[in-house]
C-alpha cells in the first residue's frame, strides 16, 4: 500500500462528481423544483469542477496517459500556479463547493460524491503529492563537442621505424615508452 | 480480406448469442414489470399517486435483481476452471465462451450502474410525489407523514431511503475505482474498493425492509375506481345512473394495502452463497504451505521460482495466485505456470518479471544481496526462503492449444509463459494430442530475453527433428530493439531471429496464407497487448483469424 498515488483516484472521482452535480442541477432547474436556485448554482459548480479536473496530472512513477484534448485545459490550469498545484487547496475548494448542493434533493448525490473526492484529495495532499502538468517533451539535442569539427591533422608521435620493428629475439629492446600518456586516468 | 459469414459465425457467433440472450432476458423483465405496475389492478391507487415513476423504478429494480445475481457467477474462478476441465462441455466453441467471463462480469456491472441511475432518479421523483400528492383517502398508502413533508427527511428517516443512499455511494466508489487508468496505475485501490461488494450485498438485502410501496390485497371486494357508499362525489349527484349499475360499482369494503415481501434475497442469496463457499474452499486449499526448491535469476529482470506442493494438479496454460505474507498479507498476484507437475517430476515453476514494488520486494526476500563483510558460505546453509502460499490453479484460454489441428501462438516478452508450459508438455510427449502443427512467434525487446527458454526451444526442436517430424514446430523469434544484435552467436537462434518489421509481416502473411489454403481448424493465441501487436504486424489483425486475447 506504500506507493499508491491517491491523487489519480481523487481526480477520477472528482470528475465524475462534477458530472453528477451538473446533471442534478440541470434536472433541478428544468423541473423548477423547490429550491431551484441551488440547482442553478450546481450547474455552474459542476462545470467548474469538470474544467478543473479534466487535465490529468503527471504520474510520479510510470507512464501518464492524458485524456483526449486535455492540452488546452492543462495550459489554463497551469496558469494558476500554486493554487492548482497544491492538493490542500483543491481539497478545501471541493469541500466548500459541495456544501450548497446538499440543500436540494436533485443535487445531494453530487454533493456527497464531491465530498468523498475532497477527502481523497486531502489524503493525497498529506502524502505530499502535487499536480504536475503533462506537457509535450521538447527534444534536447546533446551539444556536439567542438573537437568533432576539427579532426587532428597529424598522426600521434611515434618512435623512429627501427625501434618500431619488433625484434623477435630481444623483446625488452623493442619495448618503448610513449612520450605522451595514452591512458585516461589522469 | 473478406471474412466469410460462416467463419464469423464459428468464431464470434457464440459470444454474440449469449449477449443477445442476456439483453433479451433483461428487456423481458423490464417490460413485464413495467406493465404489471402500469396496468395491474392492485397497483391502481399507487399508480394514480406516483405516476410513471413507480413503473420505471420497479422495472429497473427487477433488472437490477437479475444483474446483481449474475455478476457474481463469472467470478467463481474454481468453478469456471472445473467446468473448463471436465469433458461435460465437449464442444470447443462452448468452452471458448468461458474465456469471456470477465467481459460478462463487466457487462453486468455496467448494466447495474445504468439501471441504478434509472432506479434512483425514478425513486427521487416518487419521493417528491409521495410528499406532494399525500393521499387523504388512503392514508395507509402514504410514505410521507403529512402533506408537503420535505423529501430529504423522508429519505433519511426510512430504511429504504437510508440503505439506498449507502448503496449508491458504495456503487459509485466501486465503479470509479474500476476504471481502466486506476486499475493500471494503482491496482490496490481497485481491489480494496471492489471488496466492498460484501457490504453492498448485505445492505441490498435489507433495502426492501420497511415496505415503502404497497399493493392492494382486496381487489375483488374493492375494485379500483368504485364508489364509496358513505362518500358522494359531485358527478354522482348530477348523473342519472341505473340503480343496478350503481350497486355493482359500490365498494363492499375499504381498500386494504400491504407492503411487498422482499424479493431481492431470493435472487441474490444463491450466487452469493456459491461465491462465499468457493472463496472458503480456495482459502482452505491455499493454507498448505509451499516448499521453495530453487530460485534462478535470468537475464532481463526475470526470476524463476520452482516449488513443491502436495496434491497439486495442473494443466499446461493454467495460472496460480501467489501470496507472500512477508511482502503483503492481502495481495495475491497471478503468475502463469511455466512448469506443471508431471508423474516424473512434481515441481511447479513460474517465471516472474520484476516490475513494480511487490515483485521487487519478493525478489529481495528470495535472493538477498550478498553482504560484503560476510565470508562466502555455501548457499544452502544461509538461504532462508519466505513463506509463500499458492492459490489455484485457474484455467485460461491457452489450455486449448492441443485441441486444434494447427495453432499459432504469438507471445510478447514475458507473455511467453503459458506457451512455455505447452512446449514442456510437448517435450514430454507430443503424439497423443490432436495438434498437428504449432507455429510459435515470440517478440522480445532484447536479445537476452530469449535465454529464458532457449534450452527448452532447442530441446524440443532437436527432439522433433530426431523423431522425423520437422514440420511440427515452427519458431520465429523477433526483436523490437535491434541495438543488441552484436551479441548474437548461438546457432539455433541465429537463423531464426529477425529484426525487420517487414520480414515479420511477410512471414506472418505467408504462414497465414498457408493456414487458409489448408483450411483446417486453426486458432491464434496471443499474449501481447493488441495495440503493440498491430504496430508490429498489421497483417495478423487484417487476417482476422479466430483469436483469443489472454
Amino acid at each position: 500500500m506504500g506507493k499508491i498515488e491517491w491523487a489519480m483516484w481523487a481526480n477520477e472521482q472528482a470528475l465524475a462528481s462534477g458530472l453528477i452535480l451538473l446533471t442534478g442541477g440541470i434536472v433541478g432547474v428544468a423541473g423548477q423544483f423547490r429550491g431551484w436556485q441551488f440547482a442553478a448554482y450546481a450547474v455552474a459548480a459542476g462545470v467548474f469542477v469538470c474544467l478543473l479536473e479534466y487535465p490529468r496530472s503527471k504520474r510520479a512513477k510510470g507512464t501518464s496517459v492524458e485524456r483526449t484534448g486535455q492540452y488546452c485545459f492543462t495550459v489554463c490550469v497551469k496558469a494558476f500556479g500554486p493554487l492548482t498545484r497544491n492538493y490542500y487547496v483543491r481539497a478545501f475548494l471541493h469541500a466548500a463547493i459541495c456544501v450548497p448542493g446538499g440543500f436540494m434533493l436533485a443535487t445531494v448525490l453530487g454533493c456527497v460524491c464531491l465530498g468523498i473526492a475532497s477527502l481523497i484529495y486531502l489524503a493525497a495532499a498529506i502524502r505530499g503529492e502535487h499536480w504536475e502538468p503533462i506537457l509535450p517533451r521538447k527534444e534536447i539535442r546533446k551539444p556536439v563537442g567542438e573537437s568533432i569539427k576539427n579532426p587532428p591533422q597529424n598522426p600521434p608521435p611515434r618512435p623512429p621505424p627501427e625501434m618500431r620493428r619488433k625484434q623477435a629475439g630481444d623483446l625488452e629492446k623493442s619495448a618503448y615508452d610513449n612520450p605522451m600518456s595514452v591512458t585516461d586516468d589522469e | 480480406m473478406v471474412v466469410s459469414v460462416r467463419s464469423w459465425v464459428a468464431n464470434e457467433g457464440g459470444k454474440h448469442f449469449v449477449l443477445i440472450l442476456w439483453l433479451g432476458v433483461n428487456t423481458w423483465l423490464f417490460i413485464s414489470s413495467f406493465l404489471l405496475y402500469f396496468t395491474g389492478q392492485e397497483y391502481h391507487y399507487l399508480y394514480k399517486m406516483l405516476g410513471l415513476g413507480l413503473c420505471i423504478s420497479r422495472a429497473s429494480a427487477s433488472v437490477l435483481n437479475l444483474n446483481c445475481s449474475l455478476v457474481l457467477l463469472p467470478m467463481c474462478r474454481s468453478l469456471v476452471t472445473f467446468v473448463r476441465g471436465t469433458r461435460t462441455i465437449s464442444s470447443r466453441k462452448t468452452r471458448r465462451l468461458l474465456d469471456k467471463c470477465k467481459t460478462f462480469h463487466v457487462a453486468c456491472g455496467v448494466a447495474i450502474c445504468i439501471f441504478s441511475v434509472m432506479h434512483v432518479s425514478a425513486h427521487l421523483v416518487n419521493v417528491v410525489r409521495f410528499s406532494v400528492r399525500y393521499s387523504d383517502d388512503f392514508p395507509a398508502l402514504n410514505l410521507a407523514r403529512y402533506r408537503g413533508e420535505d423529501p430529504m427527511l423522508i429519505i433519511l428517516t426510512t430504511i429504504p431511503g437510508v440503505t439506498g443512499v449507502l448503496l449508491v455511494l458504495i456503487l459509485f466508489l466501486m465503479f470509479i475505482s474500476s476504471s481502466y487508468c486506476v486499475r493500471m496505475s494503482n491496482y490496490e485501490i481497485f481491489w480494496y474498493t471492489h471488496n466492498l461488494f460484501i457490504v453492498f450485498y448485505v445492505i441490498l438485502m435489507m433495502h426492501m425492509v420497511g415496505g415503502a410501496l404497497k399493493y392492494q390485497t382486496n381487489v375483488e371486494a374493492h375494485p379500483p375506481g368504485c364508489f364509496r357508499a358513505n362518500q358522494s362525489s359531485t358527478e354522482q349527484q348530477g348523473d342519472e345512473l341505473d340503480t343496478s349499475e350503481e350497486e355493482e360499482r359500490r365498494c363492499s369494503e375499504d381498500a386494504h394495502f400491504q407492503p411487498h415481501y422482499p424479493q431481492t434475497w431470493l435472487w441474490v442469496s444463491g450466487p452469493l452463497c456459491l461465491y462465499c463457499v468457493e472463496r472458503f474452499y480456495r482459502y482452505i486449499q491455499s493454507r498448505d504451505p509451499v516448499t521453495i526448491v530453487t530460485v534462478i535469476r535470468h537475464p532481463c529482470d526475470v526470476v524463476e521460482l520452482r516449488m513443491l506442493k502436495k496434491n497439486f494438479k495442473a494443466r499446461p496454460g493454467q495460472y496460480i495466485l501467489l501470496n507472500c505474507p512477508g511482502v503483503s498479507s492481502f495481495e495475491n498476484h497471478p503468475f502463469t505456470l511455466t512448469m506443471c507437475p508431471t508423474e516424473n517430476k512434481e515441481t511447479l515453476g513460474i517465471h516472474l518479471r520484476v516490475v513494480g514494488d511487490w515483485t521487487e520486494r519478493f525478489t529481495q526476500l528470495l535472493l538477498p544481496e550478498p553482504r560484503i563483510d560476510m565470508e562466502i558460505l555455501p548457499m544452502a546453509q544461509q538461504r532462508r526462503y519466505p513463506k509463500v502460499y499458492v492459490d489455484g490453479p485457474f484455467g485460461g484460454p491457452s489450455e486449448e492449444v492441443f485441441n486444434y489441428d494447427v495453432s499459432l501462438c504469438v507471445a510478447g516478452g514475458i507473455g511467453v509463459t503459458p506457451f512455455a508450459c505447452v512446449l514442456r508438455a510437448l517435450l514430454d510427449g507430443w503424439m497423443g494430442f490432436r495438434l498437428q502443427r504449432l507455429y510459435f512467434v515470440w517478440v522480445c525487446k532484447e536479445l537476452q530475453s530469449f535465454y529464458w527458454f532457449a534450452e527448452l526451444l532447442c530441446a524440443l526442436h532437436h527432439k522433433l527433428w530426431n523423431e522425423n517430424r520437422p514440420d511440427y514446430f515452427n519458431v520465429k523469434l523477433y526483436i523490437s530493439q535491434p541495438d543488441s544484435l552484436q551479441i548474437l552467436r548461438t546457432p539455433p537462434t541465429r537463423g531464426r531471429c529477425f529484426t525487420d518489421r517487414e520480414k515479420l509481416q511477410r512471414s506472418l502473411k505467408c504462414s497465414c496464407w498457408h493456414i487458409t489454403l489448408r483450411a483446417q481448424p486453426q486458432h491464434v493465441f496471443q499474449t501481447v497487448p493488441l495495440n503493440r501487436l498491430t504496430q508490429l504486424c498489421p497483417a495478423l489483425v487484417a487476417f482476422k483469424l479466430d483469436t483469443t486475447l489472454l
